[in-house]
């Protein structure tokens, strides 16, 4: 069966597909092709680096697994054990399973099908569920779900991790922790009667008729699909730290290609002046807003009136971007004198929701507030990383079905390098958000950040910009301050 | 972009948004805590209407990095006139833009025996003549109080020029009456309504304003 299996595995595997530790070339050509313009930005996440991790019960996967995520050490990569698939059980097998008569161990109890369903979602950067399975019950556990989303390191470890040719394929480096079988037993033994209770004739009875079997049957043969063999924890540091090693090295590579791929969208053959651009909209230097930028940019202004005339502009602001929010038409409506209006302009203001990027996006909510009744705001912290400046989604609180919504209003209060609004919009979009349906408020920007949230989003994403400075300005010291973030720090007076 | 349909009347932009806020306020089913919020976001609109029709003078900024910005800033002070009890309504939309402006207030209300209107009470600031007046009440529906008010300004030293009047929505009727006494002050509204009905009522209007906000 196994090898009838991976002959069909190997036949119907198109050489292009495949992506391996060292086809890191491969890989990028996959994917932008897969966008169809190489103009368009892919976060982190839409390329996650995934490694599997296999080999039999109790060789110490799991610890392997988990040191990799704990070296990594970044909220972004997740430990991901293929137990969540296991298969829900019928009355009659459920019963079987509590006498220890059921076999756990061979890939037909896991839902590889459904495992495979995930992870390729993973691979493609979508928000995944993933199932909680309760080996108590030896059910899924009904209305519960672990969701997944903004991984850029994912590590899967099961016994079947290196099993399903599907699943293999999303690898991108493939580890099988070998260790000899009667070491397996031992720790077992241990695990199961001083960890769970277990007796040990149950255990020795269940080695011998499922656990070993399988392993020597299906798990060992993994073997000759990994990319690196290595014995397990208790005495494989070194083996551990050279593999660890050689990931963060891949990582880094995939941050320097990611910040590479932002300064590339600032540049484009599209040199349409941003006046012209239909989807940028700027603000009308009035007497206002004029004076307002006037009182904002200088710096000995208090932080009271710096907050109040924020909170200003920036009702100004949100005001300008709902001007043309979608109106709806209703037969009629009757004033309190009882004359009847036909056809009257409606808009439904419950229809818009707000998320902020914080901490500079939070400026905008006390003018939200204003704006929009009890308005439904979520938001997004995305930092850049100290030492590379490349933008990092640390987490994600949004407006349930936000894809609902006829409005999101995407708001920040500076654009530098428009890195944190163009990972933003891509949250957006992966939860299923219309572009068309985005706006982005901005109240200070400069011209690159622009032009490289636009050539991401192919100008489909609306944006509103208290004020624009030139790529030429920026070049001289005169306007240094549209380089800095003064905003957030002076509003909430803390640098 | 604001308009200005008649000559001094400058009518914010009719954008789906503001369209759509006056369907709110004109519909006799909205409860007061909706009619209250977006009346008022209607006002902000008009406030700051009329603070850009302010004259501005060079100013110059040092920035956080040190450079030196050409700005500019408000030239002359201001001060708002509300029309007891309807045009207090506007008052908080005023100090949302300027935090301590002055507010005076006029009480203009219909003598019982003539059916004129009368007024009862003025408290204005003393230096009102060297202040912009923000005059406040939500309808121009004839401009009867409206012009008695505008002719207490006057009386006290204010220039035309220098009175912006703020109102919701007003009629070409009212307009046209008032600028026959005061062609230069300048009308910042939202909405021109058809006409008047028999009562003097805004058509289509939205009944009494002064009620909804307060009140019913």
């Amino acid at each position: 069966m196994l090898s009838g299996l991976m002959n069909g595995y190997v036949e119907s595997r198109p050489d292009e597909d495949r992506t391996d530790i060292n086809g890191d070339s491969a890989h990028v050509k996959n994917n932008s092709s897969l966008i169809g313009s190489n103009r368009s930005y892919m976060p982190p996440w839409t390329t996650p680096y995934i490694i599997g991790v296999g080999g039999t019960s109790g060789s110490g996967k799991t610890s392997v697994a988990a040191k990799i995520v704990s070296s990594i050490n970044m909220p972004w990569a997740v430990l991901l054990s293929l137990d969540n698939f296991y298969k829900p059980l019928t009355a009659e097998e459920r019963e079987r399973a509590f006498q220890n008569e059921y076999d756990f161990d061979e890939p037909a109890a896991i839902d590889l099908d459904l495992a495979y369903e995930c992870i390729s979602n993973l691979k493609r950067g979508k928000k995944t569920s993933i199932p909680v399975y309760s080996f108590k019950e030896h059910n899924r556990v009904p209305g519960k779900s672990i969701n997944l989303y903004g991984a850029s390191v994912v590590v899967i470890e099961g016994i079947y991790a290196l099993y399903d040719p599907r699943i293999m394929d999303l690898m991108d480096l493939k580890i099988y922790v070998d260790v000899d079988l009667d070491v397996c037993l031992a720790r077992r033994l241990s695990r199961d009667i001083i960890s769970r209770g277990r007796d040990l004739d149950g255990c020795l009875d269940q080695w011998e008729r499922f656990v070993k079997p399988n392993a020597v049957k299906y798990v060992s043969p993994a073997k000759k699909y990994a990319d690196a063999i290595i014995p397990s924890l208790g005495n494989n540091g070194v083996a551990t730290k050279t593999l660890i090693n050689h990931i963060k090295s891949k990582l880094q590579l995939k941050s320097r290609r990611h910040l590479k791929e932002i300064a590339k969208l600032g540049h484009s053959d599209n040199v349409t002046p941003l006046s012209q651009c239909s989807n940028i909209t700027q603000l009308e230097p009035t007497n206002q807003v004029v004076a307002l930028k006037t009182m904002l940019l200088d710096k000995y202004v208090d932080r009271d009136d710096f907050v109040f005339y924020f909170d200003r502009i920036a009702t100004i602001l949100i005001s300008r971007a709902l001007d043309d929010i979608p109106c709806h038409q209703i037969s009629s409506i009757k004033t309190p004198t009882g004359i009847v209006i036909e056809s009257p302009t409606v808009v439904n203001f419950e229809k818009v929701t707000a998320v902020t990027i914080v901490r500079s996006g939070d400026c905008f909510m006390q003018s939200l507030k204003k704006t929009v009744p009890s308005i439904a705001t979520g938001k997004l912290l995305i930092q850049s990383d100290l030492t590379t400046g490349e933008p990092q989604l640390h987490c994600e609180f949004l407006a349930p079905e936000i894809e609902k919504f006829e409005q999101v209003l995407l708001v920040d209060a500076q654009v530098i390098s428009g890195a944190a609004v163009i990972m933003a919009v891509q949250v957006l979009l992966d939860h299923g958000v219309r572009p068309e349906r985005i706006k982005v408020i901005i109240y200070l920007a400069t011209e690159v950040g622009i032009r490289r949230i636009n050539n991401a989003f192919d100008s489909k994403v609306q944006l509103y910009v208290g004020e624009i400075v030139p790529i030429e300005a920026l070049d001289g010291e005169k306007y240094s301050w549209a380089r800095i973030r003064f905003i957030d720090s002076k509003y909430f007076g803390c640098d | 972009m604001s308009t200005e349909p008649f000559k001094n009347v400058i009518l914010i932009p009719q954008t789906n948004q503001l369209l759509g806020l006056y369907t709110i306020i004109r519909d006799a089913q909205t409860k007061r805590p909706d009619f209250i919020f977006y009346s008022d976001r209607i006002i902000r609109l008009l406030v700051e209407e009329g603070l850009n029709q302010l004259p501005v003078t060079p100013k110059s900024v040092e920035t956080a990095t040190n450079q030196t910005f050409e700005g500019v800033s408000f030239l002359g002070k201001i001060c708002g006139v509300s029309i007891v009890r309807a045009g207090e309504s506007m008052e908080q939309g005023l100090r949302e833009c300027c935090r301590s402006v002055r507010i005076g207030k006029i009480l203009i209300q219909r003598d019982e025996e003539t059916a004129l209107p009368r007024l009862f009470y003025e408290k204005l600031p003393d230096d009102i003549s060297e202040r912009y007046v923000f005059l406040l009440d939500p309808m121009l529906a004839t401009g009867g109080s409206a012009m008695m008010a505008t002719d207490v300004l006057l009386k006290r030293g204010v220039k035309q020029d220098r009175i912006f009047f703020l109102n919701l929505i007003c009629s070409k009727e009212g307009v046209d009456s008032y600028h026959e006494k005061f062609p230069d002050v300048k009308i910042v509204t939202g909405a021109v309504d058809e006409c008047l009905d028999e009562n003097k009522y805004l058509v289509p209007g939205l009944g009494d304003f002064g009620d909804r906000y307060y009140c019913i």
